[in-house]
């Protein structure tokens, strides 16, 4: 005889679909290519993580110009990176002759995953590593007792 | 129906050499090293591994198909090398399949080459080389050569496997880690592993023009770290952050 599925059996099962879910969404927004020909860009690598004062974003930009290293906050949540590379790059230099189109320049979006104060953020670019540090907003202090 | 892992010899290969593993991991340290040692000794493919556990994917060269999993090599020296990151899900078959086909080649050594996620890698001007092994003897031959033990911590990944299996099959193993970037491919880091590799076995290999094309290495290597980076979280890399509390 079927067992009666309990309260806690339908919330596991409904995790595990929900945790599949995000993981098919996830793989789908990767399914792109890291360059576009049309802008002349490649996709930077990045990285997020967040401390108790900020948050922390780096980029892998080899090539980059220091100079031309622009940030700018999109939304409250969501910066945009761009820099120009100091070298134009080809297909055929990355090891794909077949493909045509050059890469001149680096971009991308940046979700934040808490609330920052972008007036206050610091960036700077090592051995080509943009490293930008973004104070948390303040949030309530509790009182200990 | 097939074999789930095999390896197939497409060359007779030498029984006693030294085998080198460079698989997809943190930084890319083990595949940029193997990479560079195979272009500077000129290593040809000898073996590859076919499995219905790794995802359809060939790597074409010079138009012809290949698995991205190969054994290359010449009379003294074997390498592992992978074009992919292998899927969390196939790592422990794939990797044991490997172990046993290199036991039935008696191997001098097993050395594999990675890297050590290190938070403030930014900062480091040279990354520190750790050394780890499957057994005392091969730790002993680690000191002899100047090597720093990295005593306690956990490993996660193909390296763990490597040297759990090894170990298993009584073959001596030893991975040299380089203090590395997690998330970004790390060609000083694996010119520091190569500079601690020609320490305890007579490669000499030159690392002045892995530096010197350094950024170039980082631009081609982006997709596939990037790739690499799903089956690190999908592994729990992290757990090598951790410290280990059983022994109070």
């Amino acid at each position: 005889m079927r067992r009666k599925r309990s309260i806690f059996d339908l919330l596991r099962e409904y995790l595990e679909e929900f945790e599949e879910a995000t993981e098919e969404l996830f793989e789908s927004f990767s399914e792109k290519p890291s360059w576009d020909p049309e802008s002349h860009s490649l996709e930077p690598l990045f990285d997020v993580s967040v401390s108790s004062d900020n948050v922390v974003v780096t980029a892998d930009m080899p090539y980059a110009d220091p100079k031309s290293i622009k940030i700018r906050g999109v939304r409250d949540n969501l910066i945009e990176i761009s820099a120009d590379m100091k070298v134009k790059v080809n297909f055929e230099r990355l090891g794909v002759p077949h493909r045509e189109g050059e890469f001149s320049c680096f971009h991308c979006q940046v979700p934040l995953p808490v609330p920052v104060d972008i007036s206050r953020a610091k960036a700077r670019l090592t051995k080509g590593i943009l490293e930008i540090i973004l104070p948390r907003e303040k949030g309530y202090p509790i009182k200990v007792e | 129906m097939s074999t789930p892992v095999e390896i197939v010899e497409k060359k007779p290969v030498p029984e006693g050499l030294t085998i080198l593993c460079g698989l997809p991991d943190v930084g890319l340290v083990g595949a940029i090293a193997v990479s560079h040692i195979t272009s500077q000794l000129k290593l040809n493919e000898v073996a590859y591994v076919r499995s219905d556990l790794l995802p359809p994917v060939v790597v074409l060269e010079k138009g012809i198909s290949r698995s991205p999993i190969r054994i290359v090599g010449n009379s003294s020296l074997m390498a592992l090398v992978s074009e992919i990151a292998i899927p969390t899900t196939a790592l422990h078959p794939v990797i044991q399949s490997i172990v046993n086909w290199m036991e039935t080649k008696k191997p001098k050594t097993v050395i594999s080459l990675g890297g050590l996620a290190t938070p403030n890698r930014q900062q480091l001007i040279e990354p520190k080389v750790f050394g780890v092994a499957s057994n005392e003897t091969s730790i002993k031959t680690l000191n002899a050569q100047g090597i720093e033990i990295m005593e306690r911590g956990f490993l996660v990944g193909p390296q763990a496997l490597i040297l759990s299996y090894c170990a298993e099959k009584n073959v001596p193993a030893v991975a040299l880690l380089a203090e590395a970037f997690y998330n970004y491919p790390d060609p000083e880091a694996a010119a520091a592993v190569i500079k601690s590799l020609n320490q305890i076995i007579d490669l000499q290999i030159d690392v002045s023009e892995l530096l010197k094309k350094g950024e170039e290495v980082r631009l081609r290597m982006r997709d596939i770290m990037k790739r690499t980076q799903t089956e690190l979280a999908r592994m729990q890399k992290s757990r090598e952050y951790d410290v280990p509390g059983f022994y109070l």
